[in-house]
């Protein structure tokens, strides 16, 4: 029996998607049966991201109003046999499924995975409900910015109130230097109180994966794709070390800290 | 056959003495019988006032206390009694005493008057509300709301609303360890934080906990340090003794 594992921010476009594609890949780099089921209904992106957009027959609407099994709507990655998503319809909204009907669909499915990643789309209204009606646990991204951190405050709020574990958190679009003004990680986990999975670095690198359809995971040199594997390893119950964020010192000041000398 | 007799004993008693009236040093005072039935008093309560009435007659006007002992009398009830006492021109009820509550105001008054101790986080988006004052152990974050109808107390850091005194009491206090809010309200007066451009380095409002409060006949917010608390809650016991007394 797997777990299924909500993740969720409440404000968009800090990286749920991203973070979503990420760890489920990363989960299956360690032969893990994962699932990816996209909740967005009506914007759905994991797909695309993933590369797998053009393969879509069945939806998780279809699935969930038995037009088909679920089975049916699943898509295997292109890259991994132990990976696969069951996508979001584009062409319905949210209230097109209710949260029934997703516990019904999540709990099919996890008896056949590993980890089931459930990829909640923004807000706090019907498809966030849908979204954690079935997960076992909760993964929280936020971004080190006041209003993301605000509305990640807010859901994890919410999610206390539910029937799971206290949910996790991923600091995303961590900047490698830090700004006397703006927060850094340790502000964003001082506010929200909660166990902190793992930091992903600002990278460009992860927006262009997007673009290509690979998820960032997959490129062994970027440093975004080390803080996802990392993040996938503590899931799976290891102790892995936060890493240190490159700050992408000066040649003088490298030499410097070599030394032993203050920088 | 006991119970009857006393029944015809009871309805021969000419002098049951179901009212009373004592005049005392504060003035008088009407002692309701609290066993008999509420009809029979209301009653003897009419007879007694068509007799006393030539007593007061025109006389001064008299602020009387009524004393129902252990009878709970609901809110009409109590209203016939002052009616029927306030006939008399010069009778005026001051104080209408009764030593039974009902529970809900039981339950009401313990809760306003007591401490809610509450251990959580008051995350963005979430209103804590008790009745009567608060202690939080924890924080309240930006965008959450705490409230009470007293005092709040927080041991830990206040980072976004709260309001003290939400009934209208202005000797409420809001005390944190460390004070960095977005809003603090007590009664209806106001303090906003100074905007964030302003404080660049995000630090709290003060080095040390204090207490938030409405200064002496001012209606704005003042702080003081959290150790001089003692001394505010004294005056403040002080003088709504005073005022009760006057």
């Amino acid at each position: 029996m797997g777990e299924a594992i909500v993740i969720t921010s409440g404000k968009g476009g800090v990286g749920k998607t991203t973070t979503s594609a990420n760890i489920g890949t990363a989960l299956a780099l360690q032969e893990k049966k994962v699932c990816l089921v996209d909740t967005d209904i009506g914007l759905r992106n994991l797909d695309v991201v993933m590369g797998l957009d053009n393969r879509i027959i069945y939806d998780l609407v279809d699935a969930a109003e038995g037009r088909c099994r679920v089975q049916q709507a699943l898509i295997r990655d292109k890259r991994f046999d132990c990976l696969h998503l069951l996508p979001a319809a584009q062409t319905s909204d949210k209230s097109a499924v209710n949260a029934e009907q997703m516990k019904q669909i999540i709990s099919e499915l996890k008896p056949d995975y590993d980890y089931v990643i459930i990829d909640c789309p923004a807000g706090i209204e019907q498809g966030y409900k849908n979204a954690v009606s079935g997960a076992d646990q909760a993964i929280v991204v936020t971004t080190p910015d006041i209003a993301a951190v605000r509305d990640a405050d807010r859901i994890v709020g919410l999610l206390e109130q539910e029937d799971m574990s206290p949910p996790r958190l991923v600091v995303n679009r961590v900047r490698r230097t830090q700004e006397e003004d703006l927060l850094d990680v340790d502000d964003v986990v001082a506010t929200l109180a909660i166990d902190l999975l793992g930091i992903i670095v600002d990278d460009e690198e992860v927006l262009k994966a997007s673009h290509k359809g690979e998820p960032i995971v997959m490129n062994p040199n970027s440093q975004a794709s080390l803080g996802y594997r990392n993040i996938a390893r503590r899931i799976l119950g290891e102790s892995v070390p936060l890493m240190a964020i490159d700050q992408k010192k000066s040649l003088f000041a490298k030499v410097k800290s070599m030394l032993g000398l203050k920088v | 056959m006991a119970q009857a007799l006393e029944v015809k004993q009871m309805s021969t008693e000419p002098s049951k003495n179901l009212v009373t009236i004592k005049g005392t040093k504060d003035g008088l005072t009407v002692l309701l019988d609290d066993q008999c039935s509420f009809d029979e008093l209301i009653k003897e309560l009419k007879e007694k006032m068509k007799k006393d009435k030539q007593v007061f007659g025109n006389g001064p006007e008299v602020e009387v206390k009524v004393d129902a002992g252990y009878r709970y009398l609901r809110s009409h009830q109590k209203e016939q009694i002052i009616n029927l006492l306030e006939e008399a021109e010069p009778i005026l009820v001051g104080e209408f005493h009764s030593k039974v509550i009902t529970r809900e105001q039981a339950e009401r008054e313990k809760e306003e008057g007591g401490l809610t101790s509450v251990a959580k986080i008051v995350r963005s988006g979430q209103v804590l509300r008790i009745q009567g004052d608060v202690l939080l152990l924890g924080d309240v974050n930006p965008g959450g709301i705490i409230e009470a109808t007293g005092n709040v107390y927080i041991l830990g850091t206040l980072k976004g609303t709260a309001r003290a005194g939400i009934e209208g009491s202005k000797n409420a206090v809001v005390c944190a360890s460390v004070m960095a809010p977005h809003q603090i309200s007590i009664s209806d007066a106001i303090f906003y934080a100074p905007d964030r451009y302003e404080k660049k380095d995000r630090k709290p409002l003060f080095e040390e906990p204090v207490y938030a409060y409405i200064a002496n006949e001012d209606v704005e917010i003042s702080f003081e340090k959290a150790r001089l608390l003692g001394q505010f809650l004294k005056k403040t016991a002080a003088q709504k003794e005073n005022s009760l007394n006057t």
